[in-house]
């Protein structure tokens, strides 16, 4: 083929394959937070300014603008706030469908944390139910977000929506 | 020209460039700059009607990471937020733009990545085109090796002439605090250094760097209230170039040429020459030298002082060198550059890039008076 010809079959696409790895540090405060999951504990940053307290803890308010510097702990216990049911299986999670993703307030904490809801029917989860975290045995967690298996209901009577309405 | 808004950098705060900040993520590392930089300004963050961001979500491997930094700029209330996939000197550029638009009085420009956490190299290589460039391999190194060829064929410049830069600007480097090489040390020294990519050295090329930036401008009526000595905006001039490196003459940079004369005719000045630091966000010593001669300096002469704080070549953290550059000229003009400080500056001009070779540049022409009255 000379170069004054083009070619017989057009050039549709070409492949190529963009590989990039990273090596993240956790961060100053999430480290602090994730290490304190092998202890059972829950750890958020309290705002200086208004005492909310963001879990997991982050370095400062995005409502206040004030730094967050006290880590305080929070329950491993608190109310989902609101919640969905998973009918879809999603990439990289092995779960049986299906399953109930919830928003979780830690009693002590004025933020939500996502959750998974175990234990129980899935049609029987309910806003203002109380639940709470079933942590791996000891000598099995090592500091990560799997530390805590799932969460579950604990049986208390469900909190009053004006409780939680301002931690959706 | 038409008046313009008097705009002035009355704020900057950095932190000084590491290799790898072990323990911090990105917006912990920038969250004690914008404090930082708004305490210089005695204000709030309410005092500020627009913020804008610099940086690159793929250096980071985050997606959306630059949603994260909002937090950290300050969310709630909302304002109007920009935020560009270029150095922070752009986003200041747009925040300058915004001002000038009249509906901001102030504005918040922020740059900030940890370059360390990922490979930069493989990350910029997707800046060039997919079919031609990027497929051969193509890194920020090995292209600003095929411009300092091109520079060095045209020009005559020598490996020992790299090395002498190289060495003033490391010189320079010992006495910037907020600087990553801080060790001096000699030409001799940098020429023994093994390639990096023919003809550029180990020693002439700086390390991966990170840093998180923040700088506060605003305009006349606010500017006097937030800076004893605001470094006023006289001249700024954007341009942007061929992405493909065959298709401009990579010795030389004619975006650099333009925007120098444009913002310089803004300013009106006549000259670069004629003010009395020049900041260059220029990554190799070629580089700088393809600069200096695209703005009219003599890269050997000591008026203006050039890179004073020894510039990128001391300290590039990626997506802020340039904003820092803008930062450095305030400094200058504030009186606060400290141990590098210009005496008697009273004009600066600072320089920011992006890009391969010098892609696109960004040119900024500061004075201690305002242009418009």
């Amino acid at each position: 083929m000379s170069a004054s010809e083009p070619p017989k079959e057009p050039v549709k696409y070409v492949e190529k394959q963009v590989h990039l790895p990273y090596c993240y540090v956790a961060g100053d405060y999430k480290a602090r937070y994730l290490a304190a999951l092998k202890d059972k504990t829950i750890l958020g940053s309290k705002c200086s300014r208004t005492g909310k307290v963001f879990v997991p803890p982050i370095v400062a308010s995005p409502e206040s603008f004030a730094p967050c510097d006290e880590l305080v702990p929070v329950a491993d216990r608190g109310i989902v706030t609101t919640f969905c049911i998973v009918n879809i299986p999603v990439i990289g999670r092995a779960i049986e469908l299906p399953y109930v993703a919830a928003s979780v307030a830690l009693d002590g904490a004025d933020i939500s944390i996502y959750a998974l809801v175990q234990e129980c029917a899935p049609e029987a989860v309910r806003m203002g139910m109380r639940v709470e975290a079933v942590w791996k045995p000891d000598g099995e967690r090592q500091g990560s977000h799997e530390d805590i298996v799932h969460f579950r209901p604990t049986g208390e009577p469900d909190a009053p929506l004006a409780s939680f309405m301002h931690r959706l | 020209m038409a008046s313009l808004r008097n705009v002035a950098v009355v704020g900057f705060a950095q932190a000084p460039i590491v290799a790898r900040d072990a323990h911090r993520i990105a917006t912990e590392m920038l969250y004690g700059q914008v404090r930082a930089a708004l305490d210089q300004c005695g204000v709030e963050r309410d005092a500020i009607d627009f913020q804008a961001a610099g940086s690159a979500d793929y250096l980071d491997g985050r997606p959306f990471g630059f949603v994260a930094a909002l937090d950290v700029m300050g969310s709630w209330p909302a304002k109007p937020d920009l935020h560009l996939e270029m150095d922070a000197s752009f986003a200041a550029y747009y925040a300058w733009l915004r001002i000038q638009a009249g509906d901001s009085d102030t504005a918040l420009v922020c740059g900030y990545g940890k370059t360390s956490e990922g490979e930069p190299d493989r990350v910029l290589n997707l800046q060039l085109d997919p079919y031609y460039q990027a497929a051969i391999g193509l890194d920020p190194t090995s292209t600003a090796a095929l411009q300092a060829s091109a520079w060095m064929a045209r020009s005559g410049a020598t490996d020992r002439q790299l090395a002498a830069l190289a060495a003033r600007r490391r010189a320079a480097g010992a006495r910037n605090a907020d600087a990553q090489l801080r060790e001096p040390t000699t030409a001799d020294e940098l020429a023994k250094t093994p390639w990096a990519v023919e003809p550029l050295r180990q020693g002439y090329l700086p390390p991966v760097g990170e840093s998180a930036v923040c700088l506060i401008l605003a305009a006349e009526g606010k500017a006097e209230k937030m800076c004893d000595r605001p470094a006023w905006i006289r001249g700024v001039d954007q341009r942007i170039e061929l992405q493909t490196l065959g298709g401009r003459d990579l010795s030389r940079s004619a975006g650099a040429k333009l925007a120098t004369e444009r913002a310089l005719a803004m300013a009106g000045l006549a000259r670069a020459a004629d003010v009395d630091v020049v900041e260059l966000c220029a990554t190799t010593p070629a580089e700088e030298l393809i600069l200096c001669e695209a703005m009219g300096l003599d890269a050997a002469g000591s008026r203006p002082a050039i890179n004073p704080s020894g510039g990128p070549l001391v300290g590039n953290p990626v997506m802020m060198a340039g904003l820092i550059r803008l930062g450095e000229a305030f400094r200058q003009l504030a009186g606060r550059a400290d141990g590098h400080g210009v005496a008697g500056a009273r004009r600066a001009i600072a320089h920011g890039a992006q890009g391969h070779c010098l892609q696109q540049n960004v040119v900024w022409v500061l004075g201690d008076e305002r242009r418009w009255t």
